[in-house]
């Protein structure tokens, strides 16, 4: 693919809709369970996986040198999961909270939006390029 | 991964909070009842929830996923004796065994369940939502 029509911020832009999907599989699933005993809520800490991809940091993991290896874990395209524990008091062992499950969900698809927004204009940028400015 | 999986998780938080709600209802219906085919009292019914992995052959990510599906529904063969010598299963003593059910537990757990399976409701919407969005690229 030209890195020309097709640079860098636009793979960028693909990965985080990519994240944001799977971030919203993970909220439906620890809503899924909220009623399960000993569930721990799984989430992908974007501020930190997004921040390590602007500073270039992405080797937090392994950096794969070839397609066919094994990826490793904290790569943007296979990121870390964390789990949050669940409270003492917590006499069922589950850590989800409805709340806060909901109030990630919603954030996730207005960011997602925003996101389909980005690339979309960029095609768009491309599409006017295309027809001579017209 | 996609987004129909997070259709397929969903549905199974929907099914187990409708299977909840049934378990619920039986045991407030039966909170009285006396006589059951096995003899006994009826038994209180609980289900029991577990997470199932969605992918077992995915990455780190997909196996972290999971769904949630009833193991079973366990009935607890628990009674409670009350003093009621009319009734026509009192014994010699005058007590009745009756379900030990208390209907307040009931109702609370018939309320989390009503807004567990609204909260499952909402991801489905949002889901949908989203998956619209993915349409629009390029519009």
């Amino acid at each position: 693919m030209s890195t020309f029509l097709f640079d860098s911020l636009y793979t960028g832009l693909n990965n985080v809709l990519d994240l944001r999907s799977k971030q919203h599989a993970l909220s439906a699933g620890n809503i899924a369970n909220a009623d399960t005993p000993g569930y721990k809520a799984k989430f992908i800490p974007f501020d930190k996986v997004l921040g390590e991809a602007l500073h270039g940091q992405e080797s937090v993991g392994m950096q794969r040198s070839n397609a066919m290896h094994i990826e490793g874990e904290g790569s943007l395209s296979n990121p870390k999961i964390e789990e949050i524990e669940a409270p003492e008091w917590a006499e069922d062992g589950n850590s989800v909270v409805a709340e806060r499950e909901m109030a990630r969900l919603t954030g996730n698809t207005l960011l997602y939006g925003a996101v389909v927004r980005g690339v979309s204009q960029r095609l768009a940028i491309l599409r006017y390029a295309a027809s001579d400015g017209k | 991964m996609d987004l129909l999986d997070t259709f397929n998780i969903s549905g199974s938080g929907l099914a187990a909070q409708r299977l909840r709600l049934q378990t619920v209802a039986s045991n407030m219906a039966n909170a009285k009842t006396t006589r059951t085919e096995d003899g006994t009292p009826y038994k209180r019914r609980v289900p029991i929830f577990e997470t199932a992995v969605v992918d077992p052959f995915g990455d780190a990510l997909e196996r972290s996923l999971s769904s949630v599906e009833v193991s079973g529904v366990e009935s607890i063969a628990e009674f409670k004796k009350i003093y009621d010598p009319s009734h026509p299963d009192a014994d010699g003593d005058g007590m009745v065994e009756l379900p030990d059910i208390n209907v307040l537990e009931e109702m609370v757990d018939l309320m989390t369940t009503a807004r567990s399976y609204e909260a499952n409701l909402k991801v489905v919407d949002l889901t949908r939502e989203m998956a619209m969005k993915a349409l629009e690229i390029g519009r």
